[in-house]
């Protein structure tokens, strides 16, 4: 496991990271570094669905909203605006429709048509007809669909968190420092897997290989995995 | 320029009117907390505009409470507004519960401005509304003109009032002796950061005029216009103009013929409000834009709509240049929801679907002031703002926001949302010194609303903590909301947290801790008055 991740380290130094805006008019928007052994980056028209409302789903929309995009969250009342900010979000871009209530796939669809990377949690389970719309009309609007909390049907790539641990809590004293998650993204071909600092102790999102969780913690003792 | 003979309607406590609260029971309406609207037996007990909700209960405990409803004022001023309209085709609504009329050439038509001034008032008084009338130069000293007789109405027998007239030229004498706060009610209800701004500026201004020694309108007419303009600014000189008995801002003349109204026609016709006042939005943004490009303002905006059977409506509202594009597509709005909640036999109600739509300035007046912020206004994307809008005439002003990053300890307190288009400075800084804020990562969920919890011991006691911030035993379980408990793996804490200990009201002793469990996953928990909730998870 922990190979994968520094062979993404030595792919991460061949190509520079942050590609600008450059990238926003291609058809793929960017992602973070740290991710991008999982995906290369979001396609435009693309379905991505991440198993829950969370880190991954912020840190998945990070690098093209550091990259200029335009984001929405739609129905994510809970959606932690200051972790976002810390994985890379930028909030001078980013528009928030807490309630969208019953009219939300007509939320969803007026805003795929204008901004980049929208990110759902459904308020109710969505209906068949209701998916295969908003999947066709991201397709030909080239707007990015990130479903959260939901099993979406017309997802192209599936992500989840496997297994995560937090680190720097003793019994009664430290404070939160770092989640090292392993995350898997499952599409067409074989699911990739990589370990994540999900977030690291800044809030922001990079690659946990082993020498990494060495610098940050030197005096707790961590279970690491494998 | 001394100002155009004016007749005011004013109908007191409009807001409590509208939501159908009886005047003889005490009623108020209340937004953000605060009272906005009482009826007079509540005043009577104490409650007072501008009062919190809290202390308006204390003083009147019986007191009946409605939320606010723009819309649902505006929609049931239109049967006032009808009936002025009666009496002359050019009403102006300065608001809800006020509209303004030229009384000059109606007045003779009428028999005299007193003879008008009391048809208007039985006319009004007819449909079971209580309604006060002035008349006198200019819609400000009318207004006072109004507001002045419901004190006589209410001291004789009721229903026997009459309206006040100021006769023409005594206007500046009439409007000497009143107190000079009183130019806050020329002002519309400000919904712009621009007017808000403004609104800011006089109460400053008359704050510091008090300080000085000036307390009346007839002192403050009585300084040179040049040294109040150099001195307090233009909004000062507008409030001096009014205290003067003349016309607030001079009128702009401007070559004859150029027609500054913006129109679109709509094809197909358009069945539903929502679409008219998507339009309309982006025609108040012409029209601003087409205002602003010449360096006027309009002191009132005209809406006209004409439906397929070729029918118009048309109705004026007061504008002053401080409605938001926004604000003048709200108005469409209610115009709209009115037009077509008329009664059914009524010829006068909107059917069919709209074909055109036109927004007219009327009086248009050279922009004396106001400028948009120099930095902090971020450019956005034509295509977002439209989208936002849109998103916003479906669901609401307030439902689509945009993050404000504010001070704050906890992670839902250092996150304002502000709504799409509004401008909120955050109350307290996001930089500075904010001890015992919570280190980072910050968590990636925060509950709109604090979750509730149980942390037990080992031995499944619930844990508490003393007022020396010590446990009463390691934690050991969490049970988060109605979930079953899982395994604490490692915790911190307590954080102690005094807030607000300045204020009485918002003093809160807290504590935070931080829980790592065995599902991977981590909490941030709150312990406040022995409860436990969680105020976010970290995953």
């Amino acid at each position: 496991m922990f190979d994968s991740g520094s062979m993404t380290d030595l792919a991460l130094r061949d190509s520079p990271a942050g590609s600008g805006s450059a990238g926003l008019e291609a058809g793929l928007l960017p992602v973070l570094p740290a991710l991008r052994s999982l995906l290369p980056g979001l396609r435009r028209g693309q379905v991505v669905s991440v198993d829950e409302v969370g880190a991954l789903a912020t840190a998945l929309v990070a690098g093209a909203s550091e990259g200029g995009a335009w984001c929405a969250a739609v129905g994510l009342p809970e959606c932690g605006v200051l972790a976002a900010a810390g994985s890379g979000v930028s909030l001078d871009r980013l528009i928030l429709i807490d309630e969208p209530g019953e009219r939300w796939a007509e939320v969803v669809a007026v805003l795929l048509g204008a901004v980049e990377v929208v990110v759902l949690r459904p308020p109710v389970r969505p209906s068949v007809t209701e998916v295969r719309r908003l999947t066709a009309f991201a397709r030909r609007h080239g707007g990015v669909l990130v479903v959260a909390g939901v099993p979406w049907e017309g997802a192209q790539v599936r992500l989840r968190v496997v297994s995560s641990e937090w680190t720097g809590l003793g019994d009664g004293h430290g404070h939160l420092r770092g989640r090292r998650a392993q995350v898997v993204a499952e599409g067409k071909g074989r699911p990739r897997a990589e370990w994540l600092w999900l977030p690291g102790p800044g809030g922001e999102v990079t690659v946990a290989g082993i020498t990494a969780v060495d610098d940050l913690e030197p005096t707790v003792e961590l279970s690491v995995a494998g | 320029m001394s100002s155009a003979r004016t007749l005011v309607a004013w109908c007191p406590d409009w807001p409590v009117v509208a939501v159908g609260a009886d005047a003889g029971t005490p009623a108020a309406v209340v937004s953000g907390g605060r009272v906005t609207a009482c009826t007079a037996a509540a005043r009577k007990a104490g409650v007072r505009r501008g009062q919190r909700l809290r202390d308006a209960q204390r003083h009147c405990p019986a007191l009946d409470v409605h939320a606010e409803d723009p819309q649902g004022e505006a929609r049931h001023f239109e049967q006032v507004a009808a009936v002025v309209e009666s009496f002359c085709p050019r009403v102006e609504v300065v608001r809800p519960g006020w509209c303004a009329v030229p009384a000059r050439g109606p007045s003779r038509y009428f028999g005299g401005e007193q003879a008008m001034a009391d048809l208007v008032r039985g006319a009004v008084t007819a449909l079971g509304v209580d309604c006060a009338v002035g008349v006198a130069d200019g819609v400000f000293a009318a207004t006072l003109a109004a507001r002045q007789e419901p004190a006589g109405a209410v001291a004789g027998t009721a229903g026997a009032g009459t309206g006040v007239v100021v006769p023409p030229g005594a206007t500046a004498g009439f409007l000497a002796p009143h107190p000079i706060s009183t130019l806050g009610v020329a002002q519309v209800r400000p919904d712009t950061a621009a007017a808000r701004a403004e609104v800011d500026a006089l109460v400053e201004v008359v704050g510091l005029l008090v300080r000085l020694g000036i307390r009346t309108l007839g002192e403050f007419a009585a300084l040179p216009a040049g040294d109040v303009l150099t001195r307090f600014g233009t909004v000062a000189a507008v409030a001096h103009r009014l205290a003067g008995g003349l016309e607030p801002r001079p009128p702009a003349t401007r070559p004859p013929g150029e027609d500054l109204a913006a129109s679109t026609t709509l094809d197909p016709p358009v069945e539903q409000s929502e679409s008219v006042v998507f339009a309309a939005k982006s025609l108040a943004d012409r029209l601003h834009a087409d205002l602003a490009a010449r360096g006027l303002a309009c002191v009132r905006v005209e809406i006209e709509v004409a439906t397929e059977d070729g029918r118009r409506h048309s109705r004026l509202w007061r504008h002053d240049g401080l409605l938001s594009s926004r604000a003048v597509a709200e108005r469409v709005r209610w115009q709209l929801d009115a037009w077509r909640t008329s009664e059914p036999g009524d010829t006068d109600a909107l059917v069919g679907g709209v074909v055109l739509l036109r927004l007219a300035p009327d009086q248009v007046v050279a922009d004396a002031g106001r400028q948009l912020a120099l930095w902090g206004q971020s450019m956005v994307d034509d295509r977002v703002e439209r989208a936002a809008t849109r998103v916003q005439t479906m669901l609401g002003h307030s439902a689509v926001t945009r993050p404000v990053l504010a001070g704050g300890r906890g992670p839902g307190e250092q996150v304002l949302r502000v709504p799409w288009g509004d401008r909120i400075e955050p109350r307290l800084p996001a930089d500075g010194p904010w001890p015992g804020r919570v280190p980072d990562p910050a968590p990636a969920v925060v509950p709109p609303s604090p979750l509730p919890a149980v942390v037990t011991d080992a031995r499944g006691r619930v844990v508490s903590v003393s007022g020396r911030s010590e446990v009463s035993s390691p934690p050991a379980w969490i049970a988060v909301a109605d979930g079953s408990p899982v395994a604490v793996t490692g915790w911190t804490g307590p954080w102690p947290t005094l807030e607000h200990w300045w204020d009485t009201v918002l003093a809160r002793r807290r504590a935070r801790f931080q829980m790592a469990t065995a599902d991977g996953r981590a909490w941030l928990l709150l312990v406040d008055r022995g409860r436990w909730l969680v105020e976010a998870a970290y995953d």
